[in-house]
């Protein structure tokens, strides 16, 4: 028979046994891994930049999946049928994916964002990259020089000719109020009424409210508008292959790109590995040469090419005139703004 | 003997031989686990909390002026599609069989591309610097572009575009079974084209009209990517708000009455043009 004695070291060994199992190694791999995304051009770049060496390391392979879509990840969450490991979501929704507990909280000891932006430090999300809504106009409709601000954009009289935005409260209602004078310090809280007045005025000269963000660019290859709205990525990419197009950063507004694991996935470890591997501020750079979204790391921006590093959205330059969207604002006022976007643009029609 | 043998055991078996129900028991069964099951879960979920969703949905104007919206464009381009398919459907119908394939290939062809494609290829035609404008243009008629794209105009002329086959082919069909010796008799009775169109086509291709007329404006009423690219932002359909609400807003259960709001609205509709055409068929 057994003393006391026994029994309870024995306990005790069986119950340290799963502790000193995890501190040798690490979980077990999954054979794949399930990463949803925009897809296109981005996900191009996020496999060469990350993703290819991160198989060839693990030997976990990495599927692809697009599109982002806010509701599948809410439905997966709450059924508990959550079949992506890794999904991006909106740059506005980091708050929201959070409050709703959609995400798993970010591992500090798989990631390490000590030297990433402020911005970039949110306890669900993962932020490798930035980007920002700016506009974009053809120099050949505007000989005497293009716009310069949101001001500008509104000012149809020195700068005729169709434009498009996107169909959207969000960043339309920030372009409107910094239009009409308000400064980037005091933007937010929005000043909702005075916003859609502003809006009023841009309606009947807003040719195409874009739903898709590769819309505004071919819009403006096309001679369909002169000047519009966008991400700046999208444009980024034209520019580069020589589309006459300009770009101005003033009143740009910028947003986080954005990844969480979803609540209750599987091989999170393995999950939060993948999202590690696009912390390296090297291969942020590379990632933002070729999609023109700026890393989040604070050592990125010095390997990025120096010819291009005006291009990107973190420029100092650049930054400086630009402003952060308030995730939290939009949060909690995004639908009823929402609703009062779609009155707003039937009562037009 | 050989005779007897081999027919008594199928007699003896014919429970075994599938009846109209078992038919169609496997597309009863998909439907009733892909569509009405959560068809009746979409139902329950637009109820929590009483009725509080539907109030929403059918007051403040909003959302009921896009209801109108949404069937008034639904009802045009269902005009359209008669207007223009009938006649086509009556040319396949009683055309050369050479003619007539001719003509199908024609009807099938769109129906065959992908929506998406036949919205980008008016994106073409009708664009600022498209090819109807470019045309006005460089012949003088014009200075500056006309403004085609993007509006309500265009999502009418997609939209028509893609609905004309569901147009045809049941007009057709109809107009296929009528007796062709009854125009042939009532040309020798002296009666005039426009007499034998009201008098004979219309009345007895009425089922294939019905059909057609349901078809394009049921479908119609749930029309997306169309709108969506040829409106320029600014023709909202009701399944766009829907999607909205799922996709955006995460409000499930308001897209919930949304939605059976749209389809009570299209049962009842159909519920009457059917008992009018009945009544029209009896009398």
């Amino acid at each position: 028979m057994r003393t006391r004695r026994e029994v309870l070291a024995a306990t005790a060994a069986a119950l340290a046994m799963p502790k000193v199992a995890f501190a040798e190694g690490e979980p077990p791999k999954p054979k794949q891994l399930i990463f949803n995304a925009s897809g296109g051009s981005q996900i191009a770049s996020l496999r060469e930049n990350y993703l290819n060496d991160f198989e060839k390391e693990t030997g976990i392979k990495i599927v692809d999946t697009s599109p982002v879509d806010f509701g599948k990840l809410r439905a997966m969450v709450e059924s508990g049928n959550v079949s992506w490991n890794i999904t991006e979501i909106g740059g506005q929704d980091g708050y929201r994916v959070t409050e709703m507990g959609l995400a798993e909280p970010i591992d500090a000891k798989i990631i390490d964002r000590s030297k990433f932006q402020p911005q970039a430090q949110m306890s669900h999300v993962f932020s490798p990259s930035c980007y920002s809504t700016v506009m974009c106009y053809r120099p050949d409709a505007f000989p005497k020089g293009g716009p310069k601000s949101w001001a500008d954009f509104w000012d149809v009289k020195a700068f005729p000719g169709p434009r498009s935005m996107r169909n959207h409260p969000v960043d339309n209602l920030e372009a409107a109020l910094i239009a009409d004078g308000v400064t980037l310090e005091a933007l937010y809280p929005l000043d909702v009424d005075r916003a859609f007045r502003k809006l009023d005025a841009i309606h009947k000269h807003v040719n195409v409210w874009w739903s898709t963000g590769q819309q505004p660019a071919q819009l403006l290859v096309d001679k369909e508008v002169v000047l519009a709205t966008g991400w700046n990525g999208r444009f980024y990419d034209l520019i580069r292959k020589e589309a006459p197009l300009v770009m101005e950063w003033n009143g740009g507004i910028l947003k986080q790109g954005s990844w969480v694991v979803p609540k209750g996935a599987k091989d999170q470890y393995w999950a939060m590995k993948t999202l590690a591997a696009m912390a390296d501020p090297k291969r942020q750079a590379a990632n933002a040469e070729i999609l023109g979204y700026s890393g989040m790391h604070l050592d990125s921006n010095q390997y990025v090419a120096e010819k291009i590093r005006p291009l990107l959205p973190l420029y100092p330059d650049n930054l400086k005139k630009q402003v952060w969207l308030d995730q939290k604002w939009w949060t909690v006022n995004g639908a009823q703004i929402g609703e009062r976007w779609n009155k707003w643009m039937l009562s037009k029609a | 003997m050989t005779l007897a043998s081999t027919t008594a055991p199928v007699a003896s078996r014919a429970w075994l031989r599938p009846g109209p129900f078992a038919l169609t028991l496997p597309a009863l069964l998909l439907l009733t686990l892909l569509f009405m099951l959560p068809l009746v879960r979409l139902f329950s979920l637009s109820f929590t909390g009483g009725f509080g969703w539907y109030e929403k949905a059918l007051t403040g104007g909003l959302y009921t002026v896009i209801l109108y919206r949404t069937f008034e464009i639904a009802g045009i381009v269902t005009f359209f599609s008669f207007v223009i398919g009938y006649p086509v459907a009556f040319l396949l119908a009683t055309t050369t069989p050479k003619w007539r394939a001719i003509g199908f290939a024609f009807v099938m062809l769109p129906l065959w591309t992908s929506v998406l494609v036949r919205t980008y290829a008016w994106m073409v035609l009708l664009g600022r610097n498209g090819i109807i404008n470019r045309m006005l243009i460089d012949s003088g008629l014009l200075d500056t572009p006309l403004s085609l794209l993007n509006s309500r105009l265009a999502v009418i002329l997609g939209m028509v575009h893609v609905m004309l086959p569901f147009m045809i082919l049941p007009i057709y069909s109809a107009l296929t079974r009528i007796d062709p010796d009854l125009p042939t008799a009532a040309r020798g009775l002296g009666a005039s084209a426009l007499r034998i169109l009201t008098t004979i086509y219309l009345p007895l291709s009425l089922r294939g009209i019905v059909a057609g007329v349901t078809l394009v404006f049921v479908v119609s009423l749930g029309f997306y990517i169309t709108p969506a690219l040829l409106g320029g932002g600014k023709v909202m359909m009701y399944a766009m708000v829907i999607e909205q609400q799922v996709r955006e807003f995460l409000a499930w259960n308001f897209a919930g009455a949304l939605s059976v709001i749209l389809l009570a609205v299209t049962l009842v509709m159909f519920w009457l043009l059917n008992q009018g055409v009945a009544r029209h068929l009896r009398d």
